[in-house]
């Protein structure tokens, strides 16, 4: 166990030096994999067993099938995108929602929840929404505080609803199933969307001047601003029903696995923006190129996380935090409330992955020991880090706010902040409390048409 | 014309990102309608993605373009010495990498022992590996020469961003 936590110290020194988060882990989860395997350092047989462990990690997850939904998902994103969807859900939401006090506020939320369920990056729904419900909102004069954290926060539920890079880590890396957790996003990323209108709801309260009413929109407009993103709507339903299983009968018998459900959403995402005249062979290349290097960035940290982890789980780390907890009789409630705390605080230094990667091959065999779905508690770690995208002094989303707006202090983005943090707490208790909100959708996978 | 070169292996990436959303769309087209799975689909998917990630792992690399945290950045910005650092970091990585290039070859090189070769297309296993090896051997010369870059001529490095 010593050795496992001093090699998580030298992680972490490492990457504090700026040094890649796959290096960092693959040398330290080397080294120590050969310690632990040959009993002193640099002794023949500990590094012969660690270097076969480290090739064979590199050419497994290059080739792992399941690997595959990661840059089919994040090109679909990347294509829906180029057909301009963000411009267009914000166009919805407005109508809709834009005659509220605090309404472009509001709409701004909803949007960002909907761009979600294309876009499976916090960082992207926030950078891309900004661009659109920024100006906008300035237009009507809303305070600078109460727009970007809007927009701050509403871009957390990228990673939340489905699909979502960072569930599809969670899943490869504790072997739960993609599909699953995607269902197990919907509802807590829904009630995400509402705790967050609240919030907006709540800061025009106090302060009616920070959100004006915007214009109302008649009928025929929003049936127009509907007919702008009904393509889009269309597949988010094939894709996620898919992998539900709502196409699941007699004659179509069609159930999809994570991949085919990516390679369906890409291919749909494809057709849909070549068909806007949104795609030419450049912006094609450009699209598939972003993929290409987002995935490669991506597969290089999993190696590098699988083989720390493979050095953790020799060392004894998890079986050791087990015993501990067993040995002090400490109630399984009390140690998720734990783990929860130190997510928090975590957060409030480090990037959502590298949170995740760091944490995760830790803390799952001791919360599966206990008792807990391993579905529900890859919800709860991505609630957390949602949070930890808003939490001072290192909020990544607020930093792109500050990125893409420019004249805001990002002092001004946390306090506006403020009132979203607290319902996101709210909410990171109702489904630790309530975890049939979250396991309902998994359970019932599949059972329509049977 | 270095730069048109190293744009081929992304080029490479892109074509078989795009043949791997087609094949995955044509395969599910057709086992729901004609029940006419591709039976290859499976392992090309696995081959497409090795190369989409390790044809364009050397170009990331050398671009910086990995996962770090950068929470320290202003203070190694205060202290002046984020060359230094740079420098160290990518020739420590490039030769880092050099062990686990040469246990993939030796992987692969068993593989071309063996005749290990795919199920369905009797594609030799020897070639994915290789590939993978020699990815990882251009990705740690890139590295090396980004390393001596931010050593001896930043300024190279200023002008290719």
């Amino acid at each position: 166990m010593t050795a496992a936590l001093i090699g998580f110290a030298v992680v972490l020194f490492l990457v504090f030096f700026r040094m890649p988060i796959v290096f960092a882990m693959g040398l330290v989860g080397t080294l120590g994999f050969a310690y632990e395997r040959g009993g002193a350092f640099f002794s023949e047989r500990g590094l012969n067993a660690a270097m076969s462990m480290v090739g064979r990690q590199i050419t497994d997850t290059a080739q792992d099938y399941g690997l595959s939904v990661i840059p089919l998902f994040i090109l679909m994103g990347l294509f829906v995108n180029r057909g301009g969807l963000s411009r267009e859900l914000y166009a919805l939401s407005n109508a809709f929602l834009g005659h509220f006090k605090g309404g472009l506020a509001m709409a701004t939320v909803a949007a960002c929840g909907g761009f979600s369920a294309i876009c499976g990056s916090s960082l992207a729904t926030a950078a891309t929404m900004s661009k659109v419900a920024m100006p906008e909102m300035r237009r009507y004069g809303y305070s600078d505080s109460l727009s970007t954290a809007s927009i701050a926060a509403g871009g957390t539920l990228g990673i939340l609803i489905p699909p979502s890079v960072i569930l599809i880590i969670f899943g490869l890396l504790t072997e739960t199933s993609i599909g699953k957790l995607f269902m197990a996003g919907i509802i807590p990323g829904i009630l995400g969307i509402l705790f967050y209108l609240f919030a907006v709801r709540w800061t025009v309260f106090r302060t009616p001047e920070a959100g004006p009413a915007g214009a109302r929109t008649n009928w025929s407009d929003r049936l127009t601003a509907i007919r702008g993103v009904w393509a889009v709507l269309l597949l988010f339903i094939l894709v996620i029903g898919g992998l539900y299983g709502i196409f699941d009968f007699e004659p179509l018998n069609l159930t999809f696995s994570p991949t085919e459900a990516a390679g369906m959403g890409a291919a749909g995402a494809f057709l849909i923006a070549l068909s806007r005249g949104g795609l030419t062979l450049a912006t094609t290349f450009e699209t598939l190129k972003e993929t290409a290097f987002t995935s490669a960035a991506l597969f290089a940290v999993l190696i590098g996380a699988r083989i720390f982890s493979n050095f953790v789980n020799l060392a004894g780390l998890p079986d050791a935090l087990i015993d501990m907890v067993t040995a002090y009789d400490v109630p399984p409630s009390v140690v998720i409330l734990m783990i929860l705390a130190i997510y928090i605080a975590l957060g409030c230094v480090f990037e959502s992955l590298s949170m995740l990667l760091l944490t995760v091959p830790i803390f799952f065999p001791l919360v599966t020991s206990l008792g807990f779905d391993p579905i529900w508690f890859g919800i709860v770690v991505v609630v957390v880090t949602e949070i930890s995208l808003i939490t001072p002094p290192v909020g990544l989303n607020v930093f792109i706010l500050k990125s893409v707006v420019g004249d805001v202090s990002t002092a001004t983005i946390f306090r506006g902040v403020t009132p979203f943090w607290i319902a996101d707490i709210f909410r990171l208790a109702l489904i630790v409390l309530v975890p049939w909100l979250v396991l309902v959708l998994p359970q019932t996978m599949g059972v329509i048409g049977h | 014309m270095l730069r048109s070169l190293s744009n081929i292996p992304v080029i490479v990436a892109c074509i078989a990102l795009f043949a791997l959303m087609v094949m995955t769309f044509c395969d599910v087209i057709l086992r729901s309608l004609f029940n006419a799975p591709i039976e290859a689909a499976t392992e090309l998917t696995r081959i497409f993605m090795a190369i989409v990630v390790f044809s364009v792992m050397p170009y990331i690399s050398a671009k910086g373009q990995h996962i770090e945290v950068d929470l320290t950045d202003t203070f190694f910005a205060r202290l002046g010495i984020e060359r230094a650092r740079d420098t160290t970091i990518y020739l420590v990585c490039g030769l880092l990498l050099l062990w686990p290039m040469h246990r993939v070859w030796a992987l692969a090189e068993r593989m071309l022992d063996y005749g290990d070769v795919t199920e369905y297309l009797a594609i030799p296993q020897f070639y994915i590996s290789g590939f993978i090896a020699i990815s990882l051997a251009f990705t740690s010369v890139s590295m090396l020469v980004t390393g001596l870059l931010h050593a001896f001529k930043p300024s190279a490095l200023e002008a290719s961003k």
